[in-house]
């Protein structure tokens, strides 16, 4: 079974047609799977990211034909492309730089403003937010998180432009950070205060792009729209400008 | 060709970003020191994240459940391997760690009356009281929360993909101690000379050496171990990791993950090898490590199936016109997500157990690690280890740190312990970061850095990756579930072998994420923990918990108990010694002997009934587990309940 890889080395891409060799006729192979038997075989400084190999850890996330995929489970067929995610700056093959997107929540996660009282239990809507294995498939087509790229992906940005500084923390937000900010929000051991400066925090980060934007999808299924976007929006209300979608 | 170097300055440094390492850093900032994380996957990406998500908390459901009870709990379960103040550290803290989850975020349900989180009134095996709390979204939780307290946390600087290259130390003997460490940071392409008079290891354990035979993380490559023992520290118990027996062996994608433990076998579940033949009995009452050696024998005879492993052949449970529906129940709700891999990696035929399942081990945790006192400090000499004689300035802490479980592990601990130790060892190392001088030793990193650096660019026809499976093949067939005198002997050729090939490695000269260099250290670390697992190993001279050898008897439990010690000689040579434990009194141990003695004639004299007696006893049996809400207590993977007859039988 024939798989396009793209590889990039010293800022070089190069489009690798990889024959996959089934173990059975019946296999129905995951997009892993082909990376790991291709680094056995064909190309063995191929770089990609993995942990769990069970859709826990978020940690595998590359593109498939122009679509974020967790590649231990999204089956792949033939003539499929494999790419790094196309939201994130690409340093390997199919690894991206991830920690820019962490950093961005540096002293905005209320530490110091939790209340002492712990037996307090937290509601399904916040249980809902934990599901949440950090994947970073939600960047995919979120305006907020385009500001960072002039508007684009990391790889459209104008030649000559400096990609921001993923060490500092981006800027501009995204879905999971307003789903941590959420989080606080939801959680009864946060005090008043705490749960303000969440809100803060995402108007600080970019709410105003959400304003008209038609939504993001989850990696695992979590109602970004509803449960973490929407329900900021609503706390934010006049504190946005009306029209702020990017696009 | 030349790689860049940055130094920089810290108090303390703290290896992995899991359960332990983000308890770790959380306490030594606490104590004021200037903290680094350093991680090579994304922060909280560990096997705290992917775990079921239990953790235990004493005196949860009563109030007599006492610090004593659990210690002992823990060092019975270990056979009497885990050193007292170890144990008894692990019980006066399990409470205090818990709520530094839920100071991060960790919100369980409450139990009112009790006014505290709630566990389910039950004593899982080997527990012999309740004090088992689980989570909305299991270990995924827990990663919230040890993930908010380094992102967030003040004085605390965090690196991810970032790999642990080495320990550097200064002086001699018992002179030793760290002085820092040296960091390949593959996202930004330098090393990074990091001084820092304390380190804790809390860098996960080393799964990764039987790929893809496991059902853990990918990074669970022995790296903290091996920088440990590279520096001079001893490693303890390095002979017991914990193999679960029934995991697949294919497809691919779903290779080495869990689909269920002895106790779901059932009542009348068999293991068969390829030609139908039962390998072994009764399988519901067998310990782990009996049912990976059945499997291992077959295979070892050349009667394994077709991917190396047995059938585990359920039909008999299904088969029973009454208790057949009742135990598909159980089947499908003891353990949800091994019952999930199983549906999907079987099918919707195989699931309804109309057929046997192939399957074959997997390892699981390590229980063994660096040998630590009580606060996580670095353990040596040829005593209990029990003051901070160790490598001066070294910490370790979760899978990392040795001596905590001993022989086998009870159920639900581990969340728990990571945070215990976590805690222990940040703090320890703070205070010991205070007092030492720091500086004047930037000599010391000198040749740790030249070492790595100048692999970038080297030429050489071996592929890391390549070496690395070969190297994983064989410690699955010489180290793995079933071991011989001669197979050990066989790995100690093959780690000699894969070291020489090994600097013959192909590494290209980019410095940004450079794949080969990376699976080049993993694979040194891999080779140096496999020469620590077959010295101790050897030592071990009987079958004992997670130690399982063919060619010789299991341990009596009358036997003195002692651990193994190992350390390093030299490029993955390792010697080893033993240190002796003080035993659990003897009139305890004779108990629990006849308790299991009366289970497994019980079950014996089932099977020679008439099926149709049978199958009304299994219905009442299966209807008190399921209990009135038609659902049974989950068994969390690796936990006492997944096989009852471990708690007494080491």
């Amino acid at each position: 079974m024939k798989v396009d890889i793209v590889t990039l080395r010293n800022g070089e891409r190069t489009t690798v047609a990889y024959d996959y060799r089934k173990h059975t006729d019946k296999e129905r192979p995951m997009a892993l799977d082909v990376l790991m038997q291709a680094q056995a075989t064909a190309l063995p400084d191929l770089a990609f990211r993995y942990g769990c190999r069970a859709r826990n850890c978020g940690v595998c996330t590359i593109n498939i034909n122009g679509r974020p995929r967790i590649a231990c489970r999204a089956r792949v067929r033939e003539g499929d492309v494999l790419e790094p995610m196309a939201t994130l700056p690409a340093l390997s093959d199919l690894v991206v730089r991830r920690d820019g997107i962490a950093r961005q929540l540096r002293g905005r996660l209320a530490a110091g403003q939790r209340t002492n009282d712990l037996n307090v239990e937290a509601p399904e809507s916040y249980h809902a937010l934990t599901a949440c294995i950090e994947c970073y498939a939600c960047l995919d087509g979120c305006p907020m998180h385009a500001r960072n790229f002039a508007g684009g992906l990391p790889a459209d940005m104008p030649d000559d432009t400096p990609l921001p500084d993923a060490a500092a923390g981006y800027r501009w937000g995204n879905p999971f950070s307003l789903l941590k900010l959420q989080m606080l929000r939801l959680d009864p051991c946060v005090t008043e205060a705490g749960r303000a400066a969440a809100l803060d925090a995402a108007v600080d980060l970019g709410l105003d792009a959400c304003v008209g934007c038609k939504g993001c999808k989850c990696g695992v299924g979590i109602d970004l729209k509803g449960k973490v976007v929407g329900e900021l929006l609503a706390a934010a209300g006049d504190r946005l400008p009306a029209q702020g979608a990017a696009d | 060709m030349t790689i860049d170097i940055q130094w920089r300055d810290y108090d303390v440094i703290v290896v992995g970003s899991g359960g332990a390492g983000s308890a770790a850093a959380d306490a030594a900032a606490a104590e004021g020191a200037a903290v680094l994380v350093v991680s090579k996957d994304p922060i909280g990406c560990s096997d705290t994240k992917i775990s079921e998500g239990n953790a235990t908390v004493r005196a949860t459901v009563t109030d007599d459940d006492t610090e004593q009870e659990l210690s002992d709990n823990l060092r019975v379960s270990g056979a009497d391997l885990p050193p007292p103040d170890i144990t008894d550290a692990y019980a006066k803290d399990s409470r205090d760690a818990y709520d530094w989850y839920r100071a991060h975020g960790l919100r369980p349900k409450i139990n009112e009356t009790r006014g505290g989180p709630f566990a389910r009134p039950l004593a899982k095996g080997g527990h012999t009281k309740a004090r088992s709390v689980g989570h909305a979204n299991a270990g995924v939780a827990f990663s919230h929360a040890g993930w908010d307290a380094v992102v967030d946390g003040r004085r605390i600087d965090y690196l991810e993909d970032a790999w642990l290259l080495d320990l550097v130390t200064e002086g001699a003997d018992a002179a030793q101690r760290i002085v820092g460490v040296v960091v390949y940071h593959a996202a930004e392409g330098v090393l990074i000379a990091v001084r820092a008079c304390a380190v804790v290891i809390a860098a996960g354990g080393l799964s990764t050496l039987f790929f893809p035979k496991t059902d853990t993380m990918r990074g669970n490559t022995g790296d903290g171990y091996a920088a440990a023992a590279r520096a001079g520290a001893d490693l303890v118990d390095m002979e017991q990791v914990q193999f679960l027996p029934f995991c697949l062996p294919s497809p691919p994608s779903y290779e080495g993950l869990l689909v269920g433990e002895p106790s779901t076998a059932c009542f009348l579940g068999v293991l068969r090898d390829r030609h139908g033949k039962v390998i072994l009995d009764g399988v519901y009452m067998r310990t782990r490590a009996e049912c990976s050696a059945a499997i291992m024998r077959a295979v070892a005879d050349g009667r394994g199936t077709e991917n190396g492993g047995a059938y585990l052949d359920l039909t008999p449970n299904a088969r029973p016109p009454r208790s057949g529906a009742y135990f598909m129940k159980f089947l499908e709700t003891s353990m949800p997500s091994a019952y999930r891999t199983a549906r999907q990696a079987y099918g919707k035929h195989q699931i309804q157990c109309r057929e046997p399942w192939e399957v074959r081990p997997a390892a699981h945790y390590m229980m063994g690690g660096i040998r630590a006192n009580a606060d996580g400090a670095s353990a040596g000499g040829d005593g209990a280890g029990q003051r901070a004689d160790g490598l001066s300035g070294l910490f370790a802490a979760g899978q990392s740190m040795g001596g905590v479980f001993g022989a086998n592990r009870l159920g639900s601990t581990a969340l728990t312990e990571n945070v215990v130790f976590g805690l222990r060892a940040g703090r320890a190392a703070a205070r010991h970061a205070a007092t030492s001088p720091r500086g004047g030793y930037d000599d010391a990193f000198l040749p740790v850095i030249d070492d790595h650096s100048r692999r970038f660019g080297q030429s050489g026809g071996e592929a890391p990756a390549a070496l690395k499976s070969t190297l994983q093949a064989a410690a699955w067939d010489c180290i793995g579930p079933a071991r011989t005198a001669d197979s050990l002997d066989r790995m100690t050729r093959t780690i000699t072998d894969l070291t020489q090939r090994s600097e013959a490695a192909a590494i290209p000269n980019h410095t940004v994420w450079n794949q080969a260099f990376i699976e080049f250290i993993e694979l040194s670390n891999l080779l140096e923990v496999a020469g620590a697992v077959t010295a101790a190993a050897r030592e071990r001279d009987a079958s004992l918990g997670g130690h399982v050898r063919l060619d010789r008897r299991q341990a009596s439990f009358l036997a003195a108990p002692y651990s193994t010690v190992v350390s390093r000689m030299g490029h993955g040579s390792y010697t080893a010694r033993r240190v002796a434990r003080p035993r659990t009194p003897m009139a305890r141990l004779f108990a629990i002997r006849l308790g299991e003695a009366w289970k497994q004639a019980r079950n014996k004299a089932l099977r020679l009934l008439p099926m149709n007696m049978v199958d009304g006893i299994l219905e009442a049996r299966y209807r008190a587990i399921l209990g009135p809400a038609g659902k049974p207590a989950e068994i969390a993977p690796g936990s006492p309940e997944g096989a009852v007859a471990e708690a007494a039988r080491q």
